[in-house]
């Protein structure tokens, strides 16, 4: 296909992290922590204190990292800059959200599965029989 | 005026036939989301659960080594390399990009163990049940019994199972070593269990990329027939 763009492959790609101590700490334990030359963690630990534009910054920093190939994500950490969650499209890296200590998952703020949700609603049924 | 008649109707034969072919394909990429969709929220569950159990052995531990001896603070923030990174590939696919993920684990351990992990952490035959949509049940063991237990039982032809175990447990020990070198057997638990839920992500991130192929591809038919 022409129009189709390479995707970028890797061996040893990372999987970087915005979550809640706990589950930070937890999958550092699987060895998933990675800090490079200039001392930087593929993980942010979010706590009371760390600020939106933190996240932000965060968020930004290892989805443009060639490096990374998934981002997890808590989800009400990624409820905090939605805006950015829902804008993102590329396939690599995925961002998966995951569900965290305090606050239980729900399918219906998901962004992947609120960008294919509207396959099963009404509307789309309706104009697709117009 | 009877050829005309008999030209007409194979046309119309033909363009049946083909108008069939099309539905099936379009219910069968219709199908494959579904299947993709139901997996996702199927290994959500599984992930929920699994964290769960981490999260608890992690307090356990927390409560048996105290809280000064578990906490971020402790964190290695010298240089090192992720012991546990993913391979990217690109499924083959002419419409649109569907990465597949392969988590690698320990790249210290000997190639065929490393092989034995991969094979593991994607589930064994992802690619033969992706692309052949089936019925699923939820809740089933389908993905449970996979991620069941320690799996730590090396390759049997390999002929040295014990070595493998010790590297196993030494690259496990590292990362615990953060925490000190008596660790609460819970501390360990809640690694396995977050080991279990690592690999249950790659599979996620699997399932999201199948989904979303499948997605863009009823999309761009959708568009095509309107």
């Amino acid at each position: 296909m022409a129009g189709k763009a390479q995707l970028p492959t890797s061996n040893s790609a990372l999987i970087a992290m915005i979550a809640d101590e706990d589950t930070v700490t937890g999958f550092l334990l699987a060895g998933v922590g990675n800090v490079d030359l200039r001392r930087k963690t593929n993980y942010l630990i979010v706590d009371s204190k760390t600020t939106v534009k933190a996240i932000e910054d965060a968020f930004k920093e290892f989805t443009t990292k060639e490096d990374v190939a998934i981002v997890m994500i808590s989800q009400y950490v990624a409820n905090m800059i939605r805006f950015l969650v829902d804008g993102y499209n590329k396939p690599i890296p995925a961002i998966l959200e995951i569900p965290s200590k305090d606050h239980p998952y729900d399918p219906a703020h998901d962004s992947v599965l609120s960008r294919v949700k509207y396959l099963f609603s009404a509307e789309s049924v309706a104009s697709g029989r117009r | 005026m009877e050829e005309l008649k008999v030209n007409r109707s194979i046309s119309e034969n033909g363009r049946e036939r083909e108008d069939g072919e099309e539905e099936e394909e379009c219910e069968k990429e219709v199908l494959q989301f579904l299947d993709s969709m139901d997996s996702y929220i199927m290994l959500i569950d599984s992930l929920s659960s699994t964290l769960r159990q981490g999260w608890l052995d992690l307090a356990s531990a927390r409560h048996s080594m105290g809280p000064s001896r578990i906490n971020s603070g402790l964190f290695d923030l010298k240089l090192h390399a992720a012991s546990s990174t993913l391979n990217v590939t690109e499924l083959d696919d002419e419409v649109v990009d569907q990465p597949y993920f392969t988590l690698s684990k320990w790249p210290s351990l000997n190639d065929k163990k490393c092989d034995f992990e991969e094979i593991e952490a994607d589930g064994g035959n992802f690619l033969k049940t992706s692309n052949s949509p089936q019925l699923r049940h939820r809740g089933s063991s389908d993905a449970s019994a996979f991620f069941e237990g320690g799996k730590e039982e090396p390759p049997a032809s390999d002929g040295s199972p014990v070595t493998v175990d010790n590297q196993v447990q030494k690259e496990r020990s590292k990362s615990l070593s953060v925490f000190g070198t008596l660790v609460s057997p819970k501390l360990r638990n809640a690694q396995l269990s977050f080991e279990k839920a690592l690999e249950m992500i790659v599979q996620l991130a699997n399932e999201r990329s199948t989904m979303l192929s499948a997605h863009a591809q009823i999309c761009r038919r959708h568009q095509e027939f309107c």
